[in-house]
């Protein structure tokens, strides 16, 4: 009996060891002024990709991606001196907080607009975007504006501020939900849908790529912002961070790279 | 001790393990931040009727549509797949292959998407039934991806039915194809059952790709409606109630089919 009880006993004490264990550092702390990361020296920056020209994958950058969100966390990374890490992360479970909860990131840059319902659940920096929606048609479709979608088929992205947008403007309009512009693009190509309504820089990339146009720009008086654990220390850092850039004028330098060459 | 203490104790102290592990597994979880993310009540409550109206509606379509489509096809398919005639059987072993061997995402892309594209042909939109043109190309997709799993099973079965039994029926002098009919395929039937059930139930999850091809919101299936409740309350609930709503459709499924099988166990 002795024999079988003994591990037993040990695996138990093991058991509770672990779990006191993970909770002592769950929170970045900075008692010397440091920021303290869920890895040690580097800043965990997670994105739904591909999302261009926000996040991309890109084999010759450092990180294994580029794009407006990544060259951002990269300045903050530099300006806490942290190493920049990104993973790319389903953009759900990042809405949702569960990957900050869960200590798989520390950043989140992933387009992601400032909402109150999310801010329940994260916390977000200062805004470093604003967002414009855009409707996207063929060259020559008798569709000129919102107003023309009455009995039109339009694509949106699931759970976005696209979305929304169109439901509460677009009278009228079959609203057809798509998981990401990578099914909505082939869907408007192959005729399944007859204009797009997503944020305005995804579709300034289709328009670039010819036979497309954007004949709307919608200000929705909405802003992106890098979300982070719920009442996370990191904030201040963060938006300490994207004051410095701002300053610095490294800020329009990258915003002008990727908007302002239209 | 005796022999038979030892095992009495032996098997005490398993189950005395077992309640160990469960109560230090249960009394380390966070159970607020479980409750919060997963099951949020008014949340659950906003979902309602809708996650039973629209999403568990249009999940139980798509896959009676698919399971229906794919049956009829695959027992064509495992028809000519046994056929004398030697290109029945190529064309037959290679549509198996083909989409026994692609992932279902794949192809229902290839219809959705594909077909449109490289032919300007879009898929007709199906009103009475509620289908969109891209969802009736998804559907498609999913009788095309089921039928090659359905094929092999109910080639199986069929050759699993004793070769006298179609021998007897023969001398007396029924034809091959009422044969087929009246004698080999009930008791093919039986055999196939669980397998099918199976079938069944990936078929019943593999409806939540549909979502890929775009969904207008009355459309959305359960895993989308799901996923849909996540963006809106930027909390998991929604994907908790989807995933019971699953359970509850596919159990009584199951069962039901298992309660058939005990029922002719007995009949024979």
């Amino acid at each position: 009996m002795k024999r079988f009880l003994t591990p037993l006993a040990a695996g138990v004490l093991a058991l509770s060891l672990a779990a006191c264990g993970s909770d002592s550092d769950d929170e970045p702390k900075s008692a010397d002024g440091s920021v303290t990361t869920i890895a040690d020296g580097k800043l965990t920056v997670c994105a739904d990709v591909p999302y261009p020209p926000f996040e991309d994958f890109d084999k010759s950058s450092p990180t294994g991606f580029k794009g407006y969100d990544i060259d951002i966390v990269q300045e903050v990374a530099d300006h806490l001196d942290l190493e920049l890490v990104v993973r790319d992360a389903d953009f759900n479970s990042l809405q949702g907080g569960l990957e900050f909860a869960t200590n798989k990131c520390d950043l989140g840059a992933s387009a992601m607009t400032i909402t109150e319902k999310r801010e329940e659940k994260i916390t977000f920096s200062d805004p470093y975007y604003e967002s414009m929606q855009s409707l996207l048609v063929p060259e020559g479709s008798d569709i000129k504006s919102i107003d023309d979608l009455d009995g039109k088929k339009v694509g949106v992205q699931k759970g976005t501020t696209g979305e929304s947008y169109a439901n509460d403007n677009a009278t009228g309009a079959k609203i057809v939900i798509f998981p990401s512009d990578g099914e909505m693009w082939p869907a408007l190509k192959g005729g399944q849908v007859d204009a797009l309504l997503q944020d305005l820089p995804v579709n300034v990339e289709h328009e670039k790529a010819g036979g497309y146009t954007i004949v709307e720009e919608y200000a929705t008086d909405e802003s992106y912002g890098l979300a982070m654990k719920k009442d996370s220390p990191l904030a201040a850092k963060v938006n300490e961070a994207l004051d410095a850039i701002r300053e610095s004028g490294r800020y329009q330098e990258i915003y002008d790279s990727y908007f302002s060459a239209k | 001790m005796t022999k038979k203490n030892r095992q009495r104790l032996t098997r005490g102290a398993m189950y005395a393990l077992f309640v160990v592990v469960l109560i230090a597994l249960a009394t380390t979880a966070d159970w607020e931040s479980i409750r919060t993310n997963f099951f949020d009540e008014a949340v659950w409550k906003d979902l309602w009727p809708d996650l039973i109206l629209v999403a568990a509606w249009n999940t139980i379509k798509y896959t009676a549509l698919s399971f229906a489509g794919a049956l009829a096809l695959a027992l064509v398919l495992a028809l000519m797949r046994m056929s004398p005639v030697a290109p029945y059987r190529w064309l037959a072993t290679l549509f198996i292959e083909t989409f026994r061997g692609l992932p279902a995402l794949v192809v229902i892309i290839l219809l959705a998407f594909g077909v449109p594209l490289a032919f300007g042909y879009n898929w007709p939109e199906i009103g009475w039934l509620g289908l969109s043109s891209n969802t009736t190309g998804g559907i498609l997709a999913l009788i095309l991806v089921g039928s090659a799993y359905m094929a092999e099973t109910l080639r199986a079965g069929i050759q699993a039915v004793p070769k006298g039994q179609a021998e007897a029926a023969r001398s007396l002098g029924m034809s091959a194809p009422r044969t087929m009919v009246t004698v080999v395929l009930p008791q093919a039937v039986r055999v196939v059952i669980p397998p099918m059930t199976n079938e069944f139930v990936l078929l019943l999850k593999d409806t939540a790709l549909l979502s890929v091809i775009g969904m207008q919101a009355v459309e959305r299936d359960l895993l989308a409606f799901g996923q849909n409740g996540l963006t809106t309350y930027a909390n998991s609930s929604p994907l908790m109630a989807v995933a019971i709503v699953y359970l509850l459709i596919a159990i009584p499924i199951t069962q039901l089919v298992a309660w058939m099988e005990r029922r002719q166990q007995k009949a024979r």
